[in-house]
């Protein structure tokens, strides 16, 4: 059997590192993180080893020898053997993804490193160590970043992502700018890049460069795949500067929508470099493709978009699979769109943001959690992958390398951008009400990433009629590094020195809400006073359009004729309400507490808090309160009825959902209980630690006999994390730190937790704390965190 | 059709209200044609009913808190200027104005936008968008599909969410505060008025 074991190197490399002092723990997480790398890329070449172009012969050898050996003598039948063929293309990709994961890991032991350099650098980094391992090891390395592997696998998760949650008020109201950026702006630095190159090479002097072959249509090919800004790389990058909404929107708005361009210009290119001219019609009938693409791909993104949500209608007795159909509508949209050539990009961008409203009316919530979960699980892991092959394709090749070519392409592109960038925010100014200003422009500009779509395309041009190839790759890779590196490590610190607006990390209050409605009803009025038929008179319509028939057609129920600030009150209480409970009730028990000396004590400390969210919270009338869980209840039970219908071996029903209502009126009876125990052993049933953790809350329940009417799992109920990640709790990611917290803070609050229920500063408590890691948190460790609460209670149309 | 100077300036006050309210000739002339087509009677005044031949506004929520804005109170008839120094609210904002030390708070700026959408709450003009106001307008915003219960709770939410000196209605400063995430001057500006 041909399986090479992997040279010895690995292993003394190993040995090498374990230095002779115990090192402290970041440093063994860098340890553990090497080690993970070279047992991944010891085992890696293994696989390699085998693959079956490389092995073919030896194995049919094998093969025959062994037939010919079986019909004469008898083996000793086999107790143990080994088939890796028969496994080797999931074990592969299950290595890969594994290897992946490890690495997010490895890089969030790692604090330092994590806050310096963007993990999109280490990852490319990994996957040059991993690439060099198995080169190192004589193998072959495997083509990973295979463009249909690529386009087909790996990108649409990111996509649908993106689309899913797109913020659509942001987005439509820049629509306008971010059209500009995407069409004319891609246009642009296709053209400047190409022709300036082209010309480069031309007067490149003396001896007969290969340069000089390259021709004009070549030129502009090469120029259109190297001008898109990457959404991959924009989203790894921006999701860790927390950079205000409109700029994300403009730059991740922007790379989004080229992708139609970059279509084109590439498949019009491509087509004509055969030939050598383009022509006046060509031209025309490019512009034409553009619109169909860009139009079709919507279009049809949007189709099925509206028959996700049909289908969503009538999902009511069959909870479980919910979210299958988000996933796969959205896939076929992409693939739909992919087949004729349309955008797929925008296509599935399409079909999330127009299925997602009224998907959410219809679905439960555990389908919500779940498609959120999958999402971000996915997107993160297909990012994370993409940036490994990356790496991996580098080492790999094929190069060529041409100091003239790739130096100057990285400076045209550079240069194109920045002109590209001003001339444009020059033009849009005019048009717009809120003008971009230097320094917008600036984080614009150097917002333009490039990343693997552009390799992807250049991987799929043909050889045959693109001879140079290979320069033009190591060209594209050079650039993706030149942008990665260079602008993902600076554009942190930049932003701090420029003092860029950040992100505001608040939710919105239901005066905001109001308000905001206000306006808008007022603007339209206005507007029709003044007799123009302006902004707010279109979208006004629209709403209006949305709410007397496509809501009634998408939305089961009475969902349907909710307006959306009740809606949107509905789930604050709600949020209100599981914060409550959360608290244990805390606010209300009674100073009358037995034996509690030191609860007399902590009493006053829960004034100091002078936010006025959690002092009115705290201050609630008790008919107040009476109110909210009537509310609530009244929901929850139609929540309730609709559950019931689960499939007994389908999904225990969550105790935690359905039992809200209970939980509160056991609640109630729980604190009549304290009042009666004198003994403080008996706080077990009682919040014995910071009553802000789940996992607590949880626990102290399972404890009281009298909490369940129903039998749950015993072990499911502590441990079902993924079901209590309802949008509104962030703390479910960190439950672990909760927990840690939770033991700290014991010994100080001796028990009893005063704190109020902080109602706005709830979920923003664990943000608050620790900020940075909560934002790191947000796309890698896949709770997207109270950020992506403000998208959910934004409508699409309210 | 003649050049528009000439016929600015057959609108009475036209460079005064240029002056004070930043719009230019051409604003000035087709808000005067618009006018001129609410004013049916030609009187050169509007009536609250001459507002209703714009038939959108029938179908807005708000659209009587809206048309009762352009009347100050206890006034039945508004004039031109006054429904030009009404409208100038809605310019967008300009950033680089310079302003000389004499001049107030020009009708466009963020102040005055929201002061505007504060008393369309505070009907009573009291300074105060008390618990009852409040109501009205959510009621008015959220119709029938409501019930009476539902909307006192939000009322009551909102109230305490936005009261911070606890005297149980909103002031202006409290209002401001609410608001301090929107972007007024992006909300609250029409682009055909710049």
């Amino acid at each position: 059997c041909h399986y090479s074991r992997p040279s010895p190197s690995p292993s003394t490399l190993l040995l090498l590192l374990l230095p002779s002092t115990k090192p402290p723990l970041p440093e063994r997480g860098l340890l553990l993180l090497m080690v993970l790398v070279f047992l991944e890329g010891s085992v890696l070449p293994l696989g390699a080893a085998s693959s079956p172009d490389v092995t073919h012969q030896a194995n049919s050898d094998n093969h025959i020898v062994k037939e010919a050996g079986h019909n004469f003598t008898k083996k000793p039948f086999p107790v143990l053997s080994l088939d890796y063929h028969h496994i080797q293309a999931p074990f592969e990709i299950s290595l890969w993804v594994l290897l992946a994961s490890l690495m997010k890991l490895g890089f969030h032991l790692i604090p330092r490193l994590s806050g310096i350099v963007p993990e999109s650098c280490l990852l490319i980094v990994v996957g040059l160590l991993v690439g060099g391992l198995i080169k190192l090891a004589g193998e072959q390395v495997p083509p990973v970043l295979d463009s249909r592997l690529f386009f087909l696998c790996l990108l649409p998760p990111i996509i649908l992502d993106a689309g899913y949650f797109l913020p659509i008020r942001p987005f439509m109201e820049n629509l306008g700018t971010i059209l500009m950026f995407a069409v004319v702006g891609t246009l642009w630095n296709a053209f400047f890049v190409g022709g300036l190159l082209y010309a480069v090479c031309q007067i490149q002097p003396g001896n007969p460069s290969i340069l000089h072959q390259l021709e004009l249509l070549p030129c502009l090919l090469f120029g259109s795949i190297i001008s898109a800004v990457d959404p991959v790389a924009v989203l790894a990058v921006f999701e860790e500067i927390h950079i205000n909404e409109l700029l994300h929107i403009l730059v991740f708005g922007e790379s989004l929508l080229n992708d139609a361009v970059t279509v084109v210009l590439y498949h019009l290119f491509e087509e004509y470099a055969g030939v050598g001219s383009v022509t006046v019609m060509d031209v025309f009938l490019g512009i034409i493709s553009f619109l169909v693409v860009a139009v079709g791909g919507v279009l049809v993104g949007a189709i099925y978009g509206i028959l996700a949500a049909f289908t969503s209608r009538f999902t009511s007795h069959t909870r479980v699979i919910e979210p299958l159909f988000v996933f796969v509508y959205s896939y076929m949209a992409y693939l739909s769109a992919e087949m004729f050539h349309l955008s797929g990009i925008m296509s599935l961008i399409a079909c999330g943001a127009v299925m997602r409203p009224y998907v959410e009316a219809n679905i439960s919530h555990k389908s919500h959690t779940t498609i959120k979960y999958f999402l971000k699980m996915w997107s993160s892991v297909s990012e994370t992958l993409i940036f490994i092959f990356l790496g991996v394709a580098t080492v790999e090749g094929p190069h060529n390398w041409n100091w003239t070519f790739v130096t100057v392409t990285v400076i045209l592109c550079l240069v194109a951008r920045v002109i590209g960038v001003v001339g444009l925010t020059y033009v849009i100014n005019k048009f717009r009400i809120v003008k971009l200003t230097t320094k917008d422009q600036f984080i614009v500009a150097y917002g333009g990433l490039r990343g693997a779509i552009a390799f992807s395309l250049g991987f799929l041009l043909n050889k045959d009629h693109f001879p140079l190839r290979d320069m033009f790759l190591t060209a594209i890779i050079t650039v993706i590094f030149f942008t990665v590196f260079v602008q993902g490590m600076t554009i942190k610190p930049l932003v701090e020195l420029l003092a860029v607006k950040k992100k505001q990390e608040a939710k919105r209050s239901i005066n905001e809400e109001i308000h905001t409605q206000f306006l808008d009803h007022l603007l339209t009025g206005i507007e029709d006073i003044c007799g123009h038929y302006g902004h707010h008179h279109w979208k006004d319509k629209l709403n209006r359009f949305n709410k007397k028939y496509v809501k009634k057609c998408l939305i089961a129920g009475e969902r349907s004729k909710e307006p959306q600030l009740i809606a949107f009150y509905h789930k604050m209480e709600m949020k209100q309400a599981i914060e409550l409970v959360e608290s244990g009730g805390g606010v209300k028990l009674p100073s009358a507490m037995p034996s509690a000396v030191s609860m007399q004590n902590i009493q006053p400390k829960k004034l100091p808090p002078a936010k006025p969210a959690e002092r009115a919270l705290s201050n609630l009338p008790k008919g107040r309160e009476e109110e909210i869980r009537k509310i609530l209840r009244s929901n929850l039970q139609r929540t309730r009825q609709r559950l019931r219908s689960y499939n007994r071996h389908t999904l225990l029903a969550d105790p935690y959902e359905d039992g809200l209502g209970d939980l509160l009126i056991k609640k109630q009876k729980m604190i009549e209980l304290e009042r009666k125990i004198k003994d403080m052993n008996n706080y077990l049933t009682v919040p014995a630690a910071p009553p802000d953790s789940p996992t607590m809350c949880r626990a102290r329940l399972a404890s009281d006999p009298q909490a369940y009417s129903m039998k749950p799992e015993p072990d499911s109920v502590p441990t079902i994390q993924v079901d209590l990640a309802s949008p509104q709790s962030p703390d479910s990611v960190n439950l672990m730190d909760e927990f840690r917290r939770a033991e700290q803070q014991h010994e100080e609050d001796q028990g009893l937790m005063m704190k109020p229920p902080s109602g706005e500063s709830g979920p923003k408590k664990p943000g608050e704390e620790d900020g940075s890691r909560e934002h790191k948190l947000m796309r890698c460790l896949s709770d997207p965190g109270p950020s992506a609460d403000e998208d959910e209670d934004e409508p699409f149309l309210p | 059709m003649g050049s528009s100077n000439s016929s600015v300036n057959n609108i009475p006050n036209a460079q005064e209200l240029m002056q004070e309210t930043g719009f230019s000739a051409a604003h000035i002339l087709r808000l005067h044609e618009r006018f001129e087509f609410l004013d049916k009677h030609k009187c050169g005044q509007l009536r609250p009913q001459d507002f209703g031949a714009v038939q959108e506004l029938a179908l807005n929520p708000i659209g009587d808190s809206i048309i009762s804005a352009f009347f100050s109170p206890g006034q039945e008839t508004v004039d031109f200027a006054s429904f030009v120094r009404i409208l100038a609210h809605f310019r967008p904002t300009d950033r680089n104005q310079s302003r000389d030390g004499a001049q107030q708070e020009p009708a466009n700026s963020s102040i005055r936008k929201l002061k505007f959408a504060f008393q369309m709450y505070d009907q009573d003009r009291d300074g105060k968008i008390s618990r009852a106001e409040l109501l009205q307008v959510l009621r008015a915003m959220l119709g029938i599909q409501v019930t009476e219960e539902q909307l006192q709770s939000i009322a009551e939410r909102a109230i305490q969410e936005a009261d911070l000196d606890r005297d149980d209605a909103i002031s202006f400063d409290e209002f401001r505060k609410s608001l301090e995430k929107v972007d007024i001057d992006h909300k609250m500006s029409i682009r055909f008025l710049r």
